[in-house]
């Protein structure tokens, strides 16, 4: 007997899943303010894509967007900054690390009012929400992928007269790489909770605030139809960012 | 004149733990003549792998009026040109190709790109690893890989070659054929070889001369020349009483080290006070 390819297991499931959902809310008298039908939310995901539906949908996917690529951007640097620091110099780990740690253990939501407080409630409180939320990972996968190299690899380079600097960007940096790079595609996935975190916190502008809006005002196929569309944009990103990673480590 | 000069050199660890002192070398002299292939043989934690990294400058020694010359020249830290070192792991980069890491050590020393490649496949045709130079090192078996660190060593084209305990992580049959390689590759090119290992076989399989180092903190008990013709069989008359005469010096040094390890254990399992 022939194995049936994963990938179409996946997808019956899913369709499966659907179906069912489908057919319980058409059954059913389940009120579809509570719960809307794939059906229905597929044609609103159309029509939010043709701008029918919910308020600026482009506008204020882009705005999310931006502050993803923002928040991202200043915690992938900062974050593998901070950990080749933490890593390469006791002083720094020793005297760093253990707040960092906490800081890490802390559920961050609970700083977001104090953050809200110290820079307002524009575009750069919910960036950097997602900072705060993506960083620690990157920041110890870092720290974490430089510390477990190989000592013998460090050995050999130095017995081949490599200095230090070449020493660290050719033989500890390729060592670390796989560790660096799964801590920068799941502080990647973290830095857009943060920042979606940030949104629904306090609602003004993003794929947050419409969600919120599509929420509180019952629209249930458009909230639906939003945070599908949220979900894909994190689906997508992690799928690029994994492809990225696979390229780079072999 | 000879190549390698060790004279009167001591190592004493500090234990920063238990502060205390272990010596592990104990006023070593040896040296080496050009083209030697010189094997340092003795029981585990004799000190010989520390006098290797000494010789190499990957390892400081006591200062107390030892020295050690190479080329007529205090060796300060390791010198690629001079010396390559050899691992008792292939230590091979993973995210490297074959060829990549046979070039490393060039690529240290600023030697241009196609001199590099064509030296780096050189080595490697002698070693009938040509057509694996765009593998990855996960792609090699353990005797394939210690072939390409032997190249890499190699590659650097430098007078002395230091080895570590190379083959010690190969299967036996693995290992007398990289060695018969390796003899084969010595007599090519010629350089001055200094080998480590515990194996009685495999110390006269290769040797040249054999240092015979005694139980920690290790001396230099015996040096023989050995007088064998290449190519050598294992488990000739010859070779066997040869073995022979290094077991009866090694076994006593031998037994002192075993003897000796329970002992010590003991020692850092008490508490302190």
């Amino acid at each position: 007997m022939h194995r049936v390819p994963p990938a179409l297991t996946r997808l019956a499931l899913i369709l499966a899943l659907l179906a069912v959902w489908e057919l319980a809310t058409r059954l059913t008298s389940v009120n579809v303010i509570l719960i809307a039908p794939p059906s229905i939310v597929l044609w609103e995901i159309v029509r939010v894509f043709a701008g029918l539906s919910v308020p600026d949908f482009y506008l204020n996917a882009g705005i999310t967007l931006a502050e993803i690529a923002v928040a991202y951007a200043i915690a992938a640097v900062f974050g593998v900054l901070m950990g080749i620091a933490v890593a390469s110099s006791k002083v720094i780990g020793d005297a760093f690390e253990p707040i960092l740690l906490v800081l890490y253990a802390i559920p961050k939501i609970i700083l977001y009012p104090v953050i809200v407080l110290m820079i307002g409630t524009g575009y750069a409180s919910k960036i950097s929400f997602g900072i705060l939320v993506g960083i620690f990972v990157i920041i110890f996968n870092t720290a974490a992928g430089l510390r477990q190299v190989e000592p013998n690899y460090v050995r050999l380079a130095h017995s081949l007269g490599y200095g230090k600097g070449k020493i660290f960007f050719k033989v500890e940096l390729p060592a670390a790489a796989q560790t660096i790079l799964s801590g920068l595609r799941l502080g990647f996935g973290y830095t857009i909770i943060g920042v979606i975190t940030g949104e629904l916190l306090v609602v003004n502008v993003g794929l947050g605030f419409l969600i919120d809006w599509a929420s509180v005002n019952y629209h249930t196929a458009q909230l639906y139809a939003v945070v599908l569309i949220t979900l894909a944009i994190g689906v997508v990103a992690n799928l690029v960012v994994s492809r990225l990673e696979r390229r780079w480590v072999r | 004149m000879a190549i390698i000069e060790v004279t009167g050199v001591s190592k004493t660890y500090h234990d920063q733990s238990s502060g205390r002192a272990v010596r592990t070398l104990d006023n070593v002299s040896i040296s080496a003549p050009e083209n030697d292939f010189l094997i340092l043989l003795g029981p585990s934690g004799c000190g010989k792998s520390t006098l290797l990294n000494i010789i190499a400058g990957l390892t400081s020694f006591d200062d107390d009026g030892g020295r050690v010359l190479v080329q007529g020249k205090p060796v300060t830290g390791p010198n690629p040109k001079l010396m390559a070192y050899m691992f008792q792991d292939p230590v091979l980069y993973p995210w490297r190709t074959v060829l990549k890491n046979v070039e490393f050590g060039l690529e240290a020393q600023g030697i241009s790109k196609d001199e590099r490649r064509e030296r780096a496949l050189k080595y490697l045709r002698l070693v009938g690893l040509e057509e694996f130079a765009h593998a990855y090192p996960r792609q090699l078996s353990g005797g394939m890989a210690q072939r390409v660190a032997i190249c890499r060593s190699l590659a650097l084209e430098t007078d002395i070659v230091l080895m570590d305990e190379p083959f010690a992580a190969l299967d036996e049959q693995s290992r007398i054929l990289i060695g018969d390689e390796l003899v084969s590759i010595w007599r090519q090119v010629r350089r001055t070889i200094v080998f480590v290992t515990h194996s009685l076989t495999e110390a006269v399989y290769l040797g040249q001369r054999i240092a015979l180092f005694s139980a920690r903190p290790g001396r230099i008990k015996l040096e023989i020349a050995n007088p064998l013709p290449r190519p050598r069989s294992i488990g000739t008359a010859e070779f066997n009483q040869m073995v022979d005469t290094l077991w009866t010096q090694l076994k006593a040094e031998s037994l002192a080290s075993i003897k000796r390890e329970p002992a010590e254990q003991e020692k850092i399992l008490l508490p302190k006070e």
